[in-house]
């Protein structure tokens, strides 16, 4: 079979657009149930990235180990890290109104950001490390190495979003939607709101961070430019496009803002080639601001719209 | 079953309930008070949604001074706030089983009850609890604090604002409630003339102030209001 159509940019382009729906999945649950607003999803995502790349680099892992040992080590390290990060940030936002946690969470991203320029021992600084793919012993080359990792790319999102649905039609998702609308009243509800809240932080966080590990394996390069501020602001996009009343919302609001930017606009518009470098990545944020500012006017629950309110419609029409 | 032993507790530093001594057993409980004698602040610091500043809180043998709110519901005690006693973003239904993910009988088996009790939220248990009428929603927080399945039901004014007829209403499933299903009721409330037809006992609130706990049967509306200026 031929893959020859298949463009290494294109591969790429689907890679990145499903990790922010993987993104957008998460921050669905904390944002869209729990009413918790993380601006700091790079953070996590870029310290999955890095703690990822740090443990597989700088660790001298014993030979017997093998590349795919010390692979999974690394990946399941960046997942705790992540993890632990989220609960810490989790715990420090947990009892904050919504401009505590944005500062705190967009705090928490800044930070990692400048942990990466500046721990050039652990991190490279602004060049970056390069990271082993522990597919080269294979020598399958370039094209089928990047399509493995989009497979698992997309593996994991349909895990997340299988998880995000079971969340939604469960105690625990309900629970969530409560402290969300009105947390005192669902600190009387006999469960424990703080603790559910630092659980929907450290998953969200291990997933979000796993997503940029996932990344980092991809790209064989890690380096700071990959955890600037327009990680969040896809996946934020994405999700207020879709709205957060269906599981769907996550996945269509993502299509139709970095699917539809970074695939077809700019691999099936006819543009000339100058534009790339920094025409397109300057336009790409000002149209994505614009539909934000659009659906927010227009469609306030997201195109999807709210499952919940159209059941309602339907029963006051029909009498 | 509810005791209290000179709890205070208020809001930054200011002391609205000061030094009360309550032992509430196996009856309807009213507290009565004009606005801002602290019945809010009493309900909401036995539900331990605010903090003792001093004293003691027991319930059912268990000192539960410093507990969570949560840890107190999970013993037993269900809360139904004056105002905002419902999340409206989920449907009548989703309120109802929020309340359930305590206690150990079955969900429907419970829901059944309330509905029984609520007839009017069983009609609407689609709808979104943010379009309900004053009344409704009110039904539906009480039925969620009921769906906890609780041993202590604090209701805060459950039926301000609303029509004479609904009060009735009401005051009769009050009564339902605590002689049908054993649960025990603090009741804050203003109007007294109800609140003296269904409770057991009556404590009068004056700026944080307890007056003497005294016998429903023994007592009239006029003799409070003279007494105690309510
Ligand atoms: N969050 C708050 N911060 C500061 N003071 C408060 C707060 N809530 C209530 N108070 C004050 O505490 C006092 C008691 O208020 P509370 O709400 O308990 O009265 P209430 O008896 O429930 O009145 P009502 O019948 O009007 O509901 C009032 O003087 C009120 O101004
Ligand atoms: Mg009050």
């Amino acid at each position: 079979m031929s893959i020859d159509w298949l463009s290494a940019y294109l591969i790429y382009a689907l890679f990145t657009v499903a990790g922010t729906v993987g993104l957008a999945q998460l921050l669905h649950l904390q944002m869209g149930l729990a009413g918790i607003g993380n601006f700091g999803i790079v953070g996590f995502f870029g310290l999955g990235m890095y703690a990822w790349g740090v443990f597989q680099v700088r660790i001298p892992w014993p030979d017997a180990l093998g590349d795919w040992g010390s692979f999974f080590l690394s990946l399941v390290m960046a997942v705790i890290v992540s993890g632990l990060a989220g609960l810490l940030i989790g715990w420090v936002i947990a009892d904050l109104e919504g401009d505590g946690v944005l500062v705190g969470t967009l705090g928490f991203a800044t930070i990692m950001y400048s942990l990466a320029l500046s721990e050039k021992r652990w991190t490279g600084g602004a060049e970056g490390m390069a990271v082993p793919d522990p597919l080269r012993t294979f020598n399958w080359g370039v094209k089928p190495m990047s399509l493995f990792w989009l497979g698992v790319m997309i593996l994991l999102v349909v895990g997340i979003t299988y998880y995000v649905a079971r969340v939604h039609r469960s105690p625990y998702g309900r629970l969530l939607i409560a402290v969300g609308q009105n947390e005192p009243l669902a600190r009387s509800l006999g469960k424990p709101t703080f603790r559910t809240k630092l659980i929907l932080f450290a998953l969200g966080s291990a997933g979000m961070g796993l997503v940029g590990a996932v990344f980092g394996v991809m790209n064989h390069f890690i380096r700071p430019t990959e955890i600037g501020i327009e990680v969040t602001l896809a996946a934020m996009v994405g999700l207020v496009m879709g709205g957060s009343a269906r599981v769907w919302g996550a996945i269509v609001g993502v299509l139709l803002t970095a699917g539809l930017f970074d695939i077809v606009v700019q691999i099936y518009l006819p543009l000339p080639d100058s534009w790339y470098q920094i025409t397109l990545p300057v336009v790409r944020e000002i149209v994505f601001g614009a539909m934000l500012i659009l659906v927010l006017l227009w469609r306030p629950l997201g195109v999807l719209g709210d499952m919940r309110r159209d059941k309602l419609v339907e029963r006051l029409g029909s009498g | 079953m509810l005791d209290t032993k000179g709890i205070c507790s208020g809001y930054h530093g200011v002391t609205v309930i000061k030094s009360l001594d309550l032992s509430v057993g196996h009856e309807v409980f009213a507290v009565l008070g004009a606005n801002g004698a602290g019945k809010t602040t009493l309900l909401a610091t036995l539900a331990r949604l605010l903090p003792l500043t001093e004293g003691e809180l027991w319930f059912a043998g268990e000192d539960i001074s410093r507990v969570s709110p949560w840890v107190s519901a999970a013993k037993g005690i269900g809360y139904v706030p004056q105002e905002k006693g419902i999340f409206p973003g989920l449907t009548v239904l989703e309120n109802l089983f929020v309340g359930a993910m305590i206690g150990t009988r079955s969900r429907d088996e419970r829901l059944d009850e309330v509905i029984a009790l609520f007839p009017d939220i069983g009609a609407r248990r689609n709808q979104l609890a943010g379009t309900l009428s004053g009344g409704e929603s009110r039904m539906v927080a009480c039925g969620r604090a009921l769906m906890q399945d609780p041993k202590l039901l604090l209701l805060d004014e459950p039926t301000a604002g609303l029509s004479p007829k609904y009060v009735d209403n009401f005051f009769d499933k009050i009564r339902e409630i605590h002689q049908n299903r054993g649960v025990s009721i603090i009741l804050a409330e203003q109007n007294a003339t109800k609140a003296l037809e269904v409770a057991d006992r009556v404590m009068v609130l004056s700026l944080g102030e307890a007056s003497e706990v005294m016998d429903a049967a023994d007592v009239t509306t006029d003799k409070l209001k003279e007494g105690y200026r309510i």
